[in-house]
């Protein structure tokens, strides 16, 4: 089986150019993407997650929305009982950020232009996660 | 020394020059002479302020006035960023541009469900006249420049609320100067915003009511310009994005021929919004070739007869996506030469970006340094001094050309395609941009591109924001959902009511009628942006709330 990852806009923040690159990138490496390039808000991205069972939510955030939204979507995870999904960003971000991103439950966050290091972060972390939250 | 280091001393030492292309792909030769130089001086060069205009629109360019130097500002509150407007001016600037917040860009007025966490973070919210009361307060509308860049189909709303303000303080709207966006057919291209809150033909339509009411009733004012910067973003070319910005325009000037109004009263009062990137001599011989091209246009597409017309007048943007997030501060140098190349190639007015935009809103200290850029470029460098610098150079005018070729070429297949409209609908233009942005990052990660930071000459990365982050406060967001609830808690109800049918009314007539007046009307009774948004949705058969969760109230 595949890896599922589920990639997504959180919020109103219309640059979807990163969150493309991302997809593509990632069906190269063979996982299968579910890519929600319009408006989501943390329920309906958790929702859809739900519905396709995906292994990883990737959120793609370039408004400075992140700090605000992001307790919210974590809630709603929590609540649907998808905590031992992998959660990761990509996007614009203040490095003074990404410390408090992973408080909230981010696994990870990429930032920058280059996409090699994503997948292989998936691949070697998408199992310890969901192992970990069974054991 | 380590053998390490004394292998690393040597490889730099003997370093050569990597990508013999343009940034856009461009095969360049080791040198040009007069032999890859084909054109006629008068017929295709002209001295600045002559047809075909490659050398400029104007005979003293920048001796007769300087470029505009704008900054783009916008966060927070209103009064956020009227404090801002103050500081930006104290320090020189010559234009204020406006941003206004994701949820107006959407259509959303700020106390929207899906706006909560937004408001404010990457411009400023306004929701209603009054906001724009605060946002202008204490700026004298008749004598500054005003550029007011809304989203999409926020364009006619928040331009009729800029004229009721200039109305309800004792002014026409004749002696308003500055500029509305007015470009929301590019919108289409930018992600959800164009998939949701932006459909094409009522897009066009209040585009061209913007259009119309301008060319009758404010003379000084800029109807609006496309907007090529936005699609550049996703990595097409140099050639390319002026055959989409100017296919977009096209597309406003068949609406506005349309609509009975003729070429050579209302184009003179439009423009182009272009971009400019890392590589000097590209950008440079992009703005030629393109007035070029434009004079060509209007003369033979559209049988232009008044000069201006034919005359391409431009801003340019300095490029977000040729910045980049690792090693922050060397932006400062990739906007200068963005801004060199966009003065070379003779821009009316010029924003530069800040360099940590790829990782926040901008510091105050940033934006100064941004505007410090263009006032050392206009003082120092010696680049207002002459007009087209770069004329004559044999690499530049054959650059000209072969940008110019590419870029008409580009235009033809949209063209054959049916025009913006066409390409927007049926996906082949997002098709190109997304293959441009694949291809540019395939280059990267195979380092066929370097990228100085990114994925070469890198360091550690940073664990701060060298200079600081600027934060956007929460209290922002509750100071202007409150003031709206208030707004919306002291209408009148008959008053806004009977503005709201007048609304509906109009918006039913179609093409007969402008909206902007009934616009005015209804933000005077204090109806909001997303209302007044909503009635006209309506009217083409959209959904009142653009994301379908509010009923229509009225």
């Amino acid at each position: 089986m595949p890896i599922k990852v589920l990639i997504t806009k959180l919020g109103l923040d219309t640059h979807d150019r990163g969150a493309k690159v991302v997809a593509h990138r990632l069906r190269e490496a063979g996982m299968e993407v579910v890519l929600l390039d319009t408006f989501q808000t943390p329920q309906g991205i958790v929702d859809v997650a739900v519905q396709e069972d995906v292994d990883v939510i990737g959120v793609s955030c370039l408004s400075g929305e992140h700090l605000r939204l992001t307790p919210r979507l974590m809630a709603c995870i929590e609540v649907e009982g998808l905590g031992d999904r992998l959660v990761v960003y990509g996007g614009i971000f203040p490095k003074e950020d990404i410390p408090r991103l992973k408080e909230m439950g981010v696994d990870n966050v990429f930032m920058g232009t280059l996409t090699g290091d994503i997948a292989e972060y998936i691949e070697g972390n998408v199992g310890s996660k969901r192992s970990k939250q069974i054991a | 020394m380590s053998e390490v280091e004394t292998e690393r001393l040597r490889r730099a030492y003997a370093a050569k020059a990597k990508r013999l292309k343009t940034w856009s792909g461009i095969d360049l030769q080791p040198v040009y002479s007069p032999r890859d130089v084909a054109t006629d001086y008068a017929a295709d060069l002209g001295d600045p302020g002559q047809a075909p205009y490659t050398r400029g629109i104007h005979q003293d360019m920048y001796r007769g006035r300087l470029w505009t130097r704008r900054a783009v500002v916008g966060h927070g509150a209103p009064e956020e960023t009227n404090a801002r407007f103050k500081t930006q001016i104290e320090h020189g600037v010559a234009g204020l541009d406006v941003i206004c917040d994701t949820p107006s860009m959407v259509g959303l007025d700020a106390d929207h469900p899906m706006a909560e966490g937004e408001v404010g973070l990457c411009g400023v919210s306004i929701s209603s006249l009054e906001d724009m009361e605060i946002l202008m307060a204490g700026l004298p509308l008749e004598k500054i420049s005003t550029v007011l860049l809304p989203g999409g189909t926020q364009c006619p709303v928040v331009f009729a609320a800029y004229v009721a303000l200039a109305l309800d303080r004792g002014l026409e709207p004749s002696q308003l100067r500055g500029t509305i966006s007015n470009n929301p057919l590019h919108l289409f291209f930018c992600g959800p915003v164009g998939k949701v809150s932006n459909p094409l033909d009522m897009a066009l339509k209040l585009s061209v009511d913007i259009i119309e009411y301008c060319t009758r009733n404010m003379p000084q004012f800029h109807s609006g310009y496309s907007n090529a910067y936005d699609m550049r973003e996703s990595r097409i070319s140099a050639p390319q994005e002026i055959a989409v910005g100017f296919a977009e325009e096209m597309a406003y000037i068949d609406g506005a021929l349309q609509r009975g109004l003729e070429i050579d009263d209302f184009e003179p009062r439009r423009s182009i919004y272009f971009s400019a990137h890392t590589d000097i001599f590209e950008e440079i011989a992009k703005l030629r070739a393109a007035r070029r091209m434009w004079a060509r246009l209007m003369d033979q597409k559209y049988g232009a007869q008044n000069e201006a017309t034919r005359k391409l007048r431009f801003g340019v943007h300095t490029g977000g996506s040729s910045l980049f997030p690792q090693q922050p501060l060397n932006n400062i140098v990739r906007v200068a030469y963005q801004a060199l190349a966009a003065i070379l190639g003779g821009a009316q007015s010029l924003h530069c970006c800040s360099y940590d935009e790829p990782v926040a809103i901008p510091t105050e200290q940033a934006q100064m340094i941004a505007l410090r850029t263009q006032q050392i470029l206009a003082h120092e460098a010696g680049a207002a001094n002459v007009a087209d610098p770069l004329g004559g150079s044999y690499y530049v005018e054959a650059l000209t050309d072969k940008v110019e070729a590419e870029a008409t070429a580009f235009l033809d297949r949209i063209e054959q395609r049916g025009g913006f409209l066409a390409v927007a609908k049926s996906g082949w233009l997002q098709d190109e941009m997304d293959a441009a942005t694949l291809a540019f990052q395939d280059e990267v990660e195979a380092d066929e591109r370097i990228l100085v930071g990114v994925n070469a000459y890198t360091t550690e990365e940073e664990e701060e924001t060298p200079g600081g982050v600027f934060r956007v406060s929460a209290d922002s967001e509750r100071l202007v959902v409150e003031r709206l609830k208030r707004l919306r808690a002291r209408r009148d109800p008959d008053a806004l009511a009977g503005a709201m049918a007048r609304l509906r009314d109009g918006a039913a007539a179609g093409e007969a009628e402008n909206l902007i007046p009934a616009m005015i009307d209804a933000l005077r009774a204090k109806a909001t942006k997303a209302e007044i948004g909503g009635i006209v949705r309506q009217a083409y058969g959209y959904s009142y709330d653009p994301l379908g969760m509010l009923e229509n109230p009225f």
